[in-house]
């Protein structure tokens, strides 16, 4: 009897020791790397590009429509980005033949460190320069490495910021690699945690006030509209930025993003926007 | 342009955007003013956030950017050299080796030479501490924290008082 409750007090502790361990995981450890992905028939198109590789070739998205991609955002400089870097080479080499294509794109780099390094770990797959109006077209770029997953039919399935293990990636390459070109996955399940993604448009991706689409206004205007922003503060906390600083020195903060696109929508519906249209 | 939950997920995840600087702090002088002709100290007292850090001045490795004071030359103020503190050595996730950094309190100092020459009156002194910034999994554009001081210069009959004895008390210069 004795025995048998030994056995009993050792399975339920066994269960409430798992148990706190998974929610230890999924509170704590889990969260240290983010993994985005968005539900079931909501991916958001992957935003076109074209860039120059280092090698001088075209890099352009629209090449790989078809192709399972992993587009990493990283930089030499970046110690967690080149951890990833010889996996990269690895699932480059493994799943090529079936439709996989990593692309890199260097953040805030130079061409001959990136150059260097491209030699020196013998990368197998296409790295341009990237750019601030890119980096806004992927939702804007918090930190390095970001990558992104998108699959045979251009849609993103998952972003992973942060250092992220080969094991996770290869999971989700090999489910995208099942899906068909122009076909959604729909049974698409992902390695870390469900969360949404949002990519940029176009008008977004501008050096003017990036992050915010300012593509209607007229000349006149937009020097308006900037000089509002130049004359209110982010209040983000500690940055002691106006709104239009904040926008060009840090496309990635959320706070002047609202409140920079909340302004425009005010903007256009005040009388300024009146008094500097062009007369028709 | 993300949103909600993904927006403090990942803030959570790399820790801030970087409008929230990752190094904030001030530069500060010895003396509330200075003398022409005279050798002031002055330095930048910066914070690096919790979680974070940033390269040593001569990094470990020489792919990573280093932490550097860089003061505008204003005359009649000229900048000497900067003397930077000694990093810790930190074992990263990401990295085979210890590499060394700054965390948490950080004091960056530097003379300041004052012309012979200069005339009573406040002059601004300005430069930019320039970072990048890690944590264990992912790292941050560089970035530069800006910083200024109103620096009076007074007649040489004046007396002068310390200030931030606190700071100046420990630092040594090259």
């Amino acid at each position: 009897m004795t025995q048998r409750i030994k056995i009993v007090l050792g399975a339920v502790l066994a269960v409430v020791l798992g148990v706190g361990l998974y929610f230890l995981n999924a509170r704590w450890i889990a969260p240290a790397t983010v993994h985005r992905v968005k539900a079931a028939g909501k991916h958001p198109a992957a935003p076109d590009f074209s860039l120059t590789d280092i090698n001088g070739a075209k890099l352009a998205l629209a090449d790989y429509r078809g192709k399972v991609v992993l587009l990493d955002f990283w930089a030499t400089w970046c110690g967690p980005c080149r951890i990833e870097i010889p996996e990269f080479v690895q699932m480059q080499q493994k799943y090529r033949d079936q439709g996989f294509a990593v692309l890199g794109v260097a953040m805030q780099d130079t061409p001959d460190s990136v150059s260097k390094f491209y030699q020196q770990f013998r990368l197998n797959y296409p790295v341009a320069m990237g750019n601030s109006q890119l980096a806004a077209l992927y939702g804007g770029i918090f930190g390095l490495p970001t990558s992104f997953l998108i699959g045979r039919d251009g849609h993103i399935y998952s972003q992973h910021s942060g250092t992220t293990g080969p094991d996770v990636f290869e999971e989700e390459v090999r489910q995208l690699l099942a899906g068909k070109p122009g076909e959604e996955v729909t049974g698409f399940s992902p390695a870390g945690q469900v969360e949404e993604i949002e990519v940029g448009t176009p008008g977004e991706a501008n050096a003017d006030v990036p992050g915010v689409d300012v593509s209607k206004l007229t000349t006149a205007q937009l020097a308006a509209f900037e000089k509002q922003l130049d004359a209110n503060p982010c209040t983000c906390g500690g940055c002691k930025f106006t709104l239009l600083q904040c926008r060009r020195q840090d496309a990635t903060c959320p706070v002047s993003k609202k409140l920079a696109r909340e302004m425009l929508q005010k903007f256009q519906d005040s009388k300024t926007i009146a008094a500097t249209a062009p007369k028709t | 342009m993300v949103r909600g939950g993904s927006v403090m997920l990942l803030l959570a995840s790399l820790g801030r955007s970087q409008s929230a600087p990752v190094v904030s702090g001030s530069m500060v002088i010895d003396t509330d003013a200075v003398h022409p002709g005279s050798m002031a100290k002055i330095a930048v007292v910066a914070e690096v956030a919790p979680g974070y850090h940033i390269n040593d001045h001569v990094p470990t490795l020489d792919y990573l950017i280093p932490t550097e004071l860089k003061l505008d030359a204003s005359p009649p103020l000229e900048p000497g050299t900067a003397a930077y503190p000694k990093g810790t050595a930190r074992k990263f996730q990401f990295m085979e080796q210890p590499i060394s950094v700054y965390e948490g309190k950080l004091v960056v100092g530097e003379s300041l030479k004052i012309a012979a020459y200069a005339k009573p009156g406040v002059y601004q002194l300005k430069g930019n501490l320039d970072y990048q910034a890690c944590n264990d999994h992912a790292c941050l554009a560089p970035a530069k924290l800006p910083v200024s001081l109103a620096i009076k210069v007074v007649s040489r009959s004046e007396k002068l008082k310390p200030s931030h004895s606190d700071v100046f008390s420990t630092l040594k210069l090259n």
